[in-house]
């Protein structure tokens, strides 16, 4: 008998992106397991594999003897309307266990438009989509990532959230459930449990009541097991947190094909329009020896070819260079190359430049993020056009041709200047490369800026600003891609205006988006996140449907008064902290960065947590 | 190292280059002394006597890895089974001197097997390979990489046979190598539906052997042959 699903893979444009068994994924069975756990990652193979948190998590889970973790993707298009022809539930890579057979299903949050996947995922693998018609045999459904920290927008669909660093969370929540499973509870009490860890929300004990004006009036807990103020988890130390010594190696090309060795966690830099640096903080390093000794187990288990170092500044490692150094020399032999992601332009410095060119030579990247030394000021991007055009100079010296310059258009308090200044910055690059001697050169520059459109997002100094309306946005653009096309050498790349102002509006929801967002999944979205596949008009329909005001999230300045929906979330930098941030912005004020100084951001109440504030 | 490897039914989806990726990492897990390509971005040396249509199951492939030094073939063949995923497997290694022929050029044709399940459109084709056989030309729609075109399928096919077993029908035989490439299971079977007056009915394919041609000129195993 040939199965269903096999002959659906026969039709289906890639079907290794359904059939598991990967080098380092043979996991326990899950019938022999007390409690399994299936983490969803709510988009295509492709971008969940190249997820380390995912990893993280699914090593953490798998090394527990009572517990079993499998991987769950978004099927694409093909796949998923064979599967829905066919009747065949959603499964995990792993097992082919469809969804509703786990215990537990977990979704992590990486990016607002994967909400309707969400909702496709849990409909497909036979899991009711709202959380108030699941019963005592339905899984629950929890979820953490970065847009937990807003998590009003999915309140209706998911039944408990974790906030914070999922190492330290994920473990009290499955042996919680676990317990409950034994004692045979009923799901109101298991939730109820799970609202007693810290650092987890459970919506259903909320209550939120509005202003006329459609602002939020009140958000209280309904159940004394509920917590008023939920309070984010932090990993404290990088070396005793669990990292995996091995991960899967898939057979078809992902988006980041390589070993991620997470060197360090958290930002000092404080850009204020960035919410990873407020989220992350405070700044926790792995030390030099634990990096060498994971990173000679990661090559070992999987025969990678590259390691990639992540954090979100990792020039700011402070051993960035021994390190280097070290894993060069380590691995020469195996010919495996070492990648630097994430450079901010002053950190870059010769020196690991040279490292990594001794290997592999790659575009570089760099994010100015505005155009002009005002605005950058503002937004507190520390960097400066001389030392950027050094940076520059020094990669077109050390053989580099392909630089890539990132901004972001309707900052707070743009101006025309500040868009000019996006496309000079891009001409003195190109003047930079044509400095250096003709010999001295690698021939064919490239010079890529690419401008992503601001989004206001919680727990950021810029969480009370309103984004650009988008007719201003497409004028903006437009104006940039004419001052563009008169430079020389320089292309321009933008972002769809219509995907970032979506983001706006689930970024700074609150629980009457759960309605819309359920309309626009009735109505076909889903994989929102993909050009191809986004439908606007779709959306526009479905907030019309729900008499929901799209331009009351996104283009609404809001009031620093306001109650604002995730003022109920402590995630270490206070609110108190953040609104000195945006007032110094708006008077052009720098705030240094915290290595050189206690800015007093929040986190330094819980003591011992930040290594700088102490 | 001439070595002969399973790529089971799991990976039968697996492309020919992610084929060679996943080996290439799966002999850098290893300690065996695989040779490096000199240059920019250095990789591990290793041919394919002949890459595999997406789809098929293949049960003897046969790849060249090259040593930097002399290495047992037990040993390779344990050391490398060892870091593998269950779905591949080596079933066997043979150390050759270095002037032995690329593998590619040996390469005459491959042992195909076709299976699929008993019912009345199954037993529609299993009765219209006489037929097929019978036809001194077919011409049939084939993708190759330089596009579709219409081709005479007819002189890949040799030695055919269809047995009843179970579950259901087994269809042998031999493709041959030609000027033109080599034939696609699929392709056959598209030919032989189209024969019986069917839909494309769901089967798998599996490649039993690769073959070469020994100094008689008779097919045999690749892996068998001996350099003169």
């Amino acid at each position: 008998m040939i199965e269903r699903v096999e002959q659906l893979l026969e039709r289906v444009e890639k079907p290794a992106r359904y059939t598991g068994s990967e080098m380092n994924t043979e996991v326990k069975p899950i019938g022999e397991t007390d409690i399994s756990f299936a983490f969803c990652f709510p988009d295509t193979y492709e971008v969940a594999m190249s997820h380390l948190g995912m990893k993280i998590l699914y090593s953490i889970i798998n090394a527990l003897p009572y517990a079993v973790c499998e991987r769950v993707c978004m099927p694409w298009i093909d796949m998923l309307e064979g599967m829905k022809k066919e009747d065949i539930p959603l499964f995990s890579l792993e097992s082919r266990t469809p969804l509703h057979r786990f215990d537990i299903v977990g979704f992590t949050l990486q990016y607002e438009m994967s909400y309707t996947n969400i909702l496709e995922m849990l409909s497909l693998g036979g899991v009711p989509v709202k959380a108030s018609e699941r019963g005592d045999s339905d899984p629950i459904v929890v979820a953490g990532g970065p847009c937990a920290s807003n998590p009003e927008p999915l309140h209706a669909f998911i039944d408990a959230f974790m906030m914070g660093d999922g190492e330290e969370v994920i473990v009290e929540v499955i042996d919680t459930l676990n317990d409950c499973k034994k004692q045979h509870l009923p799901r109101q009490e298991r939730l109820k449990k799970l609202a007693g860890i810290e650092g987890v929300y459970v919506p259903s004990l909320y209550l939120a009541t509005y202003n006329e004006d459609g602002t939020l009036m009140s958000f209280t807990p309904t159940d004394p097991a509920a917590p008023a103020t939920v309070r984010k988890r932090f990993v404290r130390d990088m070396d005793a947190a669990a990292y995996p010594e091995t991960i899967p190696v898939p057979y078809t090309q992902i988006v980041h094909d390589r070993i991620m060795l997470e060197i360090m966690r958290g930002c000092t830099r404080g850009c204020r329009f960035c919410q990873a640096g407020m989220l992350y903080r405070p700044v926790r390093e792995r030390s030099l020896d634990k990096l060498m000794e994971l990173s000679q187990k990661l090559v070992d288990s999987t025969g990678y070819e590259e390691i990639s170092l992540s954090s979100l500044s990792s020039g700011d490692y402070s051993c960035l260079s021994s390190l280097c150094e070290g894993l060069m020399e380590r691995f020469s032999d195996k010919r495996v190359s070492i990648s630097l992601p994430s450079l901010r332009i002053d950190s870059v410095v010769k020196d690991s430049l040279a490292q990594t060119q001794k290997v592999k030579k790659s575009s570089l990247t760099f994010a100015p993020e505005a155009g002009t030394q005002r605005l950058r000021d503002v937004i507190n991007k520390g960097v400066t056009e001389e030392d950027l055009l050094e940076k520059l100079r020094d990669a077109f010296e050390g053989g580099w041709n392909s630089v890539k310059l990132y901004f972001m258009l309707g900052l707070p308090t743009e101006t025309q200047a500040d868009l000019e200044g996006i496309a000079k910055l891009a001409q003195a690059a190109v003047r930079a490369y044509y400095a250096v001697p003709k010999d001295k050169r690698a021939k064919g520059l490239r010079v890529t800026c690419s401008a992503s459109v601001f989004v206001p997002k919680p727990f950021t100094p810029f969480q009370w600003c309103a984004q650009d309306p988008m007719d201003v946005v497409k004028q903006k653009q437009s104006d940039l891609r004419k001052m563009f096309g008169a430079a020389r050498g320089a292309t321009f790349h933008w972002h769809d205006p219509s995907i970032s102002y979506l983001e706006a509006c689930f970024a700074v929801g609150d629980r009457k988006l759960a309605d819309v967002l359920y309309r626009a999944w009735e109505l076909g979205c889903r994989l929102d996140g993909w050009n191809d596949q986004f439908r606007y008009d779709l959306w526009m329909q479905a907030f019309t449907d729900c008499k929901v005001d799209s331009a009351f999230y996104a283009n609404r300045p809001r009031g620093l008064e306001e109650l604002l929906p995730w003022d109920f979330i402590d995630i270490g930098v206070t609110k108190k902290y953040l609104r000195l941030e945006y007032e110094r912005a708006l008077r052009g004020q720098t705030t240094r960065d915290c290595r050189l100084g206690c800015n007093g951001c929040g986190i330094e109440r819980t003591k011992g947590l930040c290594a700088l504030c102490e | 190292m001439i070595v002969v490897f399973e790529k089971g039914f799991a990976l039968r989806h697996i492309g020919h280059l992610d084929l060679m990726r996943t080996i290439q990492r799966a002999l850098r897990r290893t300690t065996l002394p695989i040779r490096y390509s000199n240059g920019f971005n250095p990789h591990i040396q290793l041919s394919f006597a002949a890459p595999l249509s997406v789809g098929v199951v293949g049960m003897r492939e046969v790849m060249d890895v090259p040593m930097v030094e002399d290495v047992a073939p037990t040993t390779f063949t344990e050391q490398l089974n060892q870091v593998l995923p269950g779905c591949l497997r080596v079933r066997s290694a043979r150390a050759v001197s270095d002037d032995y022929p690329t593998l590619m050029a040996l390469v005459a044709g491959s042992a195909i097997r076709v299976q699929w399940d008993a019912s009345d459109d199954g037993e529609r084709i299993a009765a219209a390979l006489p037929q097929f056989l019978g036809q001194e030309s077919c011409v049939t729609l084939r993708k190759t990489k330089s596009g579709e075109n219409m081709t005479n399928i007819r002189p890949f096919v040799t030695d055919a046979t269809i047995t009843k077993g179970d579950h259901g029908y087994t269809l042998c035989c031999t493709i041959a190598n030609r000027k033109e490439g080599s034939l696609k299971p699929v392709v056959l079977m598209r030919a032989l539906c189209e024969i019986a007056g069917i839909e494309q009915i769901p089967h798998i394919a599996y490649r039993d052997a690769i073959l070469a041609r020994n100094g008689e000129g008779r097919l045999i195993a690749l892996e068998e042959y001996e350099n003169a």
